[in-house]
């Protein structure tokens, strides 16, 4: 049974993987804690409400004897598709911090709290966010401070602020520093109309401000922070309540410009050649109906709900531009869809990171299906970021067995206006040369042209 | 516990304009400022709280001498 690498850092109990089964052990810190919480009912009833991730507890015969020195051995499933904040689109933070604070606010009215705010432990399973770490709940003791709110400002309401504020994206600053964005640096790209709002001025403001102050004068901070005067319940409340509804009304300031926003309506297809598309993609999913299909370049989500139609359990849709992936967001919790789409630039995914370089990790770790759909996307490796083509139809097949990739020929109009003000370099990128490659470690099962200027999908299955 | 925060709005200002410092050395945990913030706002709400108690007093001291003469003069003062 082997420790999750992700989960060192809080001693009250450690995460084991067995299978499709998660292990989280309860050691001795955690054991009053725990029990006080479990006794009063709150974990039934947060799982209930649909805060926490359903989950048994073992006995002493049914949990793993390696086990055998935790109190207590809690198992849940393993969530379909583990991702990280700095991979969400903008809703898909903001549902997460609204997740966060909702749960918190659940549990100071039943007399508990959450000790930390790490927007780690949330998790999504299509659109739908789930608390998964049981050992942050803690009982609430008249006086409490709001231990996670430095936490949740840099890993939720920051980010958030980033891009509604500057129409900055997150992915980028938040997958460089793990632990998301500081006040300290967030108040500095700030301008002085930002800081008279009064929210910002407290949240980001104060706290730099007071940051700043414990990193200049340690001692006298230190002692102050020592003589704490209790939070009154109502003032503590009050704090989560005004983010609720701050973050509530973010939206991005950037929300009209997109590079692929409008795709659906300024793309190079004419009708009966979109048709003709969808046809091919929801016969492939109903033939093989995989539990996890992965779309690259998924756009705002069209031909990823194709793909459920077709019978895909679940898709993982992955694209570039923040708006589109911001749209397919909205379009799936709309409509409850377990579809779930992430940020990726194909050209630099996210790497195994964090502490040893395994706290967090890479696309590639973690980006395996059953399916992979890669629509109108290879060029842009080939010719917009002059990836050889072997390599990136060999990245493209190690994601799953069997596929769907769309060959776009240089003489069609999108791949003409990426070599327009460019030398054409890429004498390999033939369609003869792309069938020559994929051939090599898989079988071409069939082949349709989906467009007159002779765009045709590929429909693959590994030979191994 | 009474709080509103629009009270807090003039003291935290107050107090933000007063505690400001240029940053030295970040290898502290920055987490001590959000607990100073809050040691802020939990001070700020026991002020506004006593503040708002003896505020109760003096408002119920004239809201009866008002009641008093209001139910002598209006019977249907309730509805």
């Amino acid at each position: 049974m082997n420790q999750k690498p992700g989960s060192f850092r809080d001693p009250f109990g450690y995460i084991f993987e067995q299978n499709d089964f998660i292990f989280r052990t309860i050691l001795s810190p955690a054991k009053k804690q725990y029990e006080e919480i479990r006794d009063e009912g709150l974990i039934q009833e947060s799982v209930e409400q649909g805060f926490l991730i359903e989950s048994e507890e073992l006995t002493s015969s049914t949990a793993p004897a390696e086990l055998n020195e935790a109190e207590y051995v809690i198992k849940h499933k393993k969530i379909p598709f583990i991702s990280y904040p700095y991979e969400w689109s903008f809703y898909q933070l903001k549902t997460a911090a609204l997740h966060h604070l909702k749960f918190e606010l659940f549990l100071l009215d039943r007399g508990a709290l959450l000790r930390d705010a790490s927007a780690y432990n949330i998790q999504f399973i299509g659109t739908k966010p789930i608390f998964i770490d049981l050992l942050s709940i803690a009982p609430y003791k008249e006086g409490d401070y709001w231990l996670g709110h430095r936490q949740f400002c840099e890993q939720f309401l920051n980010p958030l602020l980033l891009r509604s504020l500057k129409g900055i994206t997150h992915f980028s600053w938040y997958r460089g520093n793990l632990e998301g964005i500081s006040a300290i640096d967030l108040y500095k790209v700030m301008s002085l109309k930002d800081k008279l709002s009064w929210k910002l001025f407290l949240h980001v403001y104060m706290q730099a401000r007071l940051n700043s102050s414990v990193i200049s004068k340690p001692d006298e901070a230190e002692a102050k922070a020592k003589v704490r005067k209790p939070l009154p319940k109502s003032a503590y409340k009050a704090l989560v309540n005004q983010l609720y509804s701050w973050i509530e009304k973010l939206e991005p300031k950037d929300k009209s410009k997109t590079v692929w926003g409008d795709y659906a309506k300024h793309n190079t297809y004419l009708d009966d050649e979109v048709k003709e598309k969808h046809e091919v993609i929801f016969n492939f999913s109903n033939q093989h109906k995989p539990t996890k299909l992965i779309d690259l370049g998924c756009n705002s989500g069209d031909y990823s709900i194709t793909a459920l139609q077709g019978g895909a359990a679940s898709v993982i849709g992955y694209d570039f531009d923040s708006n589109a992936i911001d749209i397919a967001f909205k379009r799936s919790r709309a409509q409850q869809l377990p579809f779930l789409p992430l940020h990726l630039d194909a050209a630099n995914p996210s790497p195994n990171q964090g502490w040893m370089q395994t706290e967090r990790q890479g696309f590639k770790e973690r980006a395996k299906a059953d399916a992979v759909i890669a629509l109108a996307f290879i060029h842009h490796l080939a010719i917009g970021k002059n990836i050889p083509l072997n390599q990136a139809i060999q990245w493209i097949t190690d994601i799953a067995p069997s596929g769907l990739i769309e060959f776009v020929p240089k003489d069609d109009e999108t791949v003409c206006h990426m070599l327009s003000l460019r030398e054409d370099i890429f004498i390999d990128y033939t369609e003869e040369n792309f069938i020559k490659i994929l051939s090599q470690k898989n079988k071409i099962l069939r082949k349709t042209q989906v467009s007159l200027s002779g765009r045709k999908i590929f429909e693959f299955s590994r030979i191994y | 516990m009474f709080i509103s925060l629009s009270n807090l709005k003039f003291l935290v200002f107050t107090v933000g304009i007063i505690s400001y410092a240029s940053p030295v050395f970040a290898y502290l945990d920055p987490g001590t400022g959000s607990m100073l913030l809050q040691g802020l706002i939990a001070g700020i709400a026991v002020f506004t709280s006593v503040i708002s108690l003896y505020w109760q007093k003096v408002k119920s001291f004239f809201v009866k001498e008002k009641f008093d003469t209001d139910t002598d003069t209006d019977t249907d003062s309730d509805t």
